[in-house]
């Protein structure tokens, strides 16, 4: 299998990165150390020759009694054979993520979209801003403290309190 | 035969320019092209021939809000849209009147969350609210009707506009 390669040759390069590994509905999964996801996600896009040239979406999970509290999943694919892998990571609240937006630049706005709704923030990201809330929003509405009706819901709502581009 | 026969020679009609002006404005209420969600797909139903807004005088909906007399806030206001809303409403010029179209642009419908504003009446003055999520092409007509009675009820001189000496 095409995918199992590729594995095999990241725990050649970078051994223990790979912490673990498992399949989701045909599609294969792996969990990977914080300290190598850079070097791996490098890796995977220049893998020879089946990279995986095209990241679909990135998506932030909340699991808040747990430490570390989010998991972050990157949903790649290769256009040469059409090939999905699944790469997850668990970091902690604060904890510091290298933006893969180097690599892929699909990866520009689906960080900013982490960034926005769950508050995580990437460390090399060219313009790291909101994206769907406007700019002076308080607070990560994905997150699971955050209060479904926002802040100030049972005062009047007075439009002028909103600062965007527009 | 009709009128026409009745045009000829000297004949007055006699009125007054309330009821005048009032007959003019609710026949030519000008919409503005101002859709926000599903209800805006309602809205545009309304205006095809099954329905056919034209039978009201409202079929000319205006691609600019300087030449509308009537913003039909069609959909969820999010607060992120609220700005625009209130900025195309400030746009338009007196008479102008307001129709809240839908649950979401009336209460906040479904959406109370942190991203909805909770009645578009928060942000600009309402004229006519019309229930249902979406209305239906008739609602929207019937409330179309209610604001042209609306119209014809009023006294120039109590309306917003002339009080505020922009009439």
């Amino acid at each position: 299998m095409a995918v199992k390669t590729v594995i095999d040759a990241i725990g050649k390069i970078h051994p223990d990165s790979i912490i673990k590994q498992c399949e989701t509905q045909g599609i294969c999964e792996i969990t990977l150390a914080a300290d190598a996801f850079f070097e791996v996600m490098t890796l995977l896009h220049e893998h020879k020759p089946f990279p995986f040239d095209m990241l679909t979406d990135i998506l932030g999970i909340d699991r808040m009694p747990r430490t570390p509290r989010f998991d972050l999943v990157y949903l790649l694919l290769s256009t040469k054979n059409f090939t999905r892998l699944i790469v997850r990571m668990e970091i902690d609240e604060g904890q510091d993520v290298p933006s893969v937006s180097s690599i892929w630049h699909s990866a520009d706005w689906a960080e900013r979209e982490v960034f926005d709704l769950m508050g995580i923030p990437f460390s090399n990201h060219p313009n790291l801003q909101r994206i769907l809330m406007w700019e002076n929003f308080e607070g990560h509405p994905l997150r699971k403290d955050f209060p479904l009706e926002g802040k100030d819901f049972d005062k009047p709502f007075d439009p002028t309190t909103i600062q965007d581009y527009c | 035969m009709g009128i026409e026969t009745q045009l000829i020679g000297d004949n007055v009609l006699v009125t007054n320019l309330n009821k005048l002006v009032n007959w003019g404005r609710s026949n030519s209420v000008w919409p503005c092209t101002f859709g926000l969600a599903c209800c805006a797909l309602e809205m545009i139903a309304s205006t095809l021939a099954n329905f056919d807004i034209s039978r009201f005088g409202s079929e000319v909906f205006r691609p600019s809000p300087r030449q509308s007399d009537l913003l039909i806030v069609a959909g969820t206001v999010t607060k992120k849209m609220s700005v625009m809303v209130k900025r195309v409403y400030d746009q338009m010029a007196d008479p102008k009147w307001v129709i809240a179209m839908g649950s979401c642009s009336s209460c906040g419908g479904i959406f109370q969350s942190y991203a909805v504003v909770q009645g578009v009446d928060q942000i600009i003055p309402v004229d006519v609210y019309i229930p249902g999520c979406p209305p239906r092409p008739e609602a929207v007509l019937a409330g179309l009707m209610k604001i042209q009675e609306k119209i014809r009820t009023e006294k120039l001189n109590q309306r917003p506009d002339f009080k505020t000496g922009l009439f």
